[in-house]
C-alpha cells in the first residue's frame, strides 16, 4: 500500500513541477517550433498515421524478437517508406525508446535481474553523453546523420553476426575492482536456466563508464537506445553476466532517452502526428514480441536480419552521401 | 519487506504506471484529433499552461503533448524516488549520484543547452 502512496506522491510532484517550472521560465516559446503536418488534407493525415502505426508495430515486434531496440529498424523505414526527415524520425523514435525501455525495465526490476546500483552509476555517463549527442544532432545536416545512422546499422549487423557465430561464450566471474568495491556495485541474481543464485563482481568500472558516455552520444545523436554498445561493454569489459547487462542497460536507457527527448522536443523534432502513432505502435509491437519470443527460435530470423540490417545500412549511407 | 525490495517494487510500479497513463493520453489525443478533424497544432505558442490547463476538448493536441511529457517525466520521477530512498537509507553517495543526474537534466533544459 505504501508503494502506491509513494507513486501517487511522485506523480503529484511531477504535475506541480511542470506547472511551476514552465510558468517561471517561460519555456513555452521554445516549444513553439513544434510542427504538425498542418497543410495536408484530413484523409492524408489519417493514412499517414495508419502507416506510421503499422511500421512502428512491425519494428517494435521485430526489435523484441531480435533483441534490438525498435528504433534501429523503425527510423530507416520511416525515412525510406514515408519520406519523414531523419531528424523527425529520430525524434519520434527517442520518445518511443523511453516508452519501451520503461515498460521492459518495470519487469526486469521486479524480477531482480537489474543491477540498479550499477545502472545509477553509469547513468551519469549516458545522460551527459545523450545531451552531447542531441546537441550535435540539432546542428548536424541530414546527410551526416544518415551516414552515421548507416554506420550504426552496419555495426548492429556485425554484432548480430558475431553473436550467431559464438553462441555460447563462457562467462567467468571476476572480483570487484576498487571503485566497484567502494560503491558496492557487485550483485547477484537468480538464473532460471541454471536454477541457482549467481553472484558476480564488476571489474574495470571506469572503462565501462567511458564507453557508456559514447553510447549516450550515439543515442542522443540518432534517437536510438544504444544498448548495442552498453551491453557488450558491461559483459565483456566489466564481466557482468549477459542477462544482468541487458536488464541494466535497459534500466539506464529510460533516463538517457528522456534527456535526449527533451532536446528533440525543444528543437521541434517531435511532431505530434509522427510521434504518437510511433510510440503507441512500438509499445504494443514490442509487448507482443516479448510474449512470443519465448516460444520462437529466432535463429533463422537473426540470419535474415544480419543481411537486412546490412542492406538498410548501406542504403542509408548511400542516401546520406547523395548516391 | 527490506528497503532494497521496496525500492525495486516502487520503481517497477512507477515505470509501469507512467507508461500506461501516458499511453492513455496519447490514444485519447489521437482519437480526438481524428474525431474532430482538428489537425491544427497551435500555430502560436505551445506552453505548458496550454498543455496542462487548456481545454483538452477544444484542442486535442494538448492531450497528445501531455502524454509525451508524462512519458518523459516517468524515468525522471524514478530518479526522484530513488534519490529519496537513498537519502532515507543514508546512502549519501548514491543519493548524490541521483541528484546530480537530475540536476544535469533540469539545468540543461532550463538553460536551453543542446
Amino acid at each position: 500500500m505504501a508503494v502506491y502512496w509513494v507513486i501517487f506522491g511522485c506523480f503529484l510532484v511531477e504535475v506541480l513541477f511542470y506547472a511551476v517550472f514552465f510558468k517561471i521560465s517561460r519555456l513555452s516559446a521554445l516549444l513553439q517550433r513544434v510542427i504538425c503536418f498542418n497543410g495536408a488534407p484530413r484523409g492524408m493525415q489519417l493514412l499517414f498515421t495508419l502507416y506510421a502505426l503499422t511500421i512502428a508495430l512491425g519494428s517494435g515486434f521485430l526489435g523484441a524478437l531480435l533483441g534490438l531496440g525498435g528504433g534501429v529498424i523503425m527510423v530507416p523505414l520511416m525515412v525510406f517508406l514515408l519520406g519523414v526527415p531523419i531528424h523527425m524520425a529520430s525524434g519520434a523514435s527517442i520518445v518511443a525508446v523511453v516508452a519501451t525501455s520503461s515498460a521492459a525495465a518495470s519487469v526486469y526490476v521486479r524480477d531482480e535481474v537489474t543491477n540498479m546500483r550499477l545502472g545509477m552509476f553509469l547513468e551519469l555517463a549516458t545522460t551527459l553523453g545523450a545531451l552531447t549527442g542531441a546537441s550535435f544532432m540539432a546542428m548536424a545536416a541530414e546527410s551526416l546523420l544518415k551516414t552515421v545512422f548507416g554506420l550504426s546499422l552496419i555495426y548492429a549487423s556485425t554484432v548480430m553476426w558475431y553473436q550467431l557465430r559464438n553462441n555460447r561464450r563462457s562467462w567467468v566471474n571476476k572480483p570487484n575492482d576498487w571503485l566497484a568495491e567502494r560503491l558496492s556495485i557487485g550483485g547477484s541474481y537468480y538464473d532460471e536456466a541454471r536454477g541457482e543464485q549467481i553472484s558476480y563482481g564488476v571489474t574495470r568500472t571506469m572503462g565501462t563508464f567511458g564507453i557508456s558516455y559514447v553510447a549516450g552520444i550515439v543515442s542522443g545523436l540518432l534517437g536510438i537506445g544504444g544498448g548495442g554498445i552498453k551491453v557488450p561493454a558491461m559483459n565483456v569489459v566489466s564481466s557482468v553476466p549477459m542477462k544482468v547487462a541487458v536488464a541494466t542497460s535497459n534500466f539506464m536507457i529510460g533516463v538517457t532517452a528522456a534527456a535526449s527527448a527533451l532536446v528533440y522536443i525543444r528543437h521541434g523534432f517531435c511532431d505530434g502526428f509522427v510521434t504518437a502513432p510511433v510510440v503507441l505502435g512500438t509499445l504494443v509491437g514490442s509487448y507482443i514480441g516479448a510474449r512470443v519470443t519465448g516460444r520462437l527460435r529466432g535463429m533463422f530470423l537473426k540470419r535474415v536480419f544480419v543481411a537486412v540490417l546490412l542492406l538498410l545500412g548501406l542504403r542509408m549511407i548511400a542516401s546520406g552521401v547523395g548516391l | 519487506m527490506d528497503s532494497v525490495r521496496f525500492l525495486e517494487l516502487m520503481v517497477s510500479r512507477l515505470l509501469r504506471t507512467g507508461v500506461l497513463v501516458s499511453g492513455l493520453f496519447m490514444v485519447m489525443g489521437l482519437g480526438l484529433l481524428w474525431a474532430t478533424g482538428d489537425a491544427s497544432c497551435p500555430s502560436g505558442v505551445l506552453s505548458v499552461d496550454w498543455v496542462l490547463f487548456g481545454d483538452p476538448f477544444l484542442e486535442p493536441s494538448h492531450v497528445l503533448f501531455l502524454g509525451f511529457f508524462i512519458l518523459i517525466g516517468t524515468p525522471l520521477l524514478r530518479i526522484v524516488a530513488s534519490a529519496t530512498a537513498h537519502l532515507v537509507e543514508r546512502d549519501l553517495v548514491f543519493a548524490l549520484l541521483n541528484v546530480s543526474v537530475l540536476l544535469i537534466l533540469v539545468v540543461s533544459f532550463v538553460l536551453g543547452v543542446g
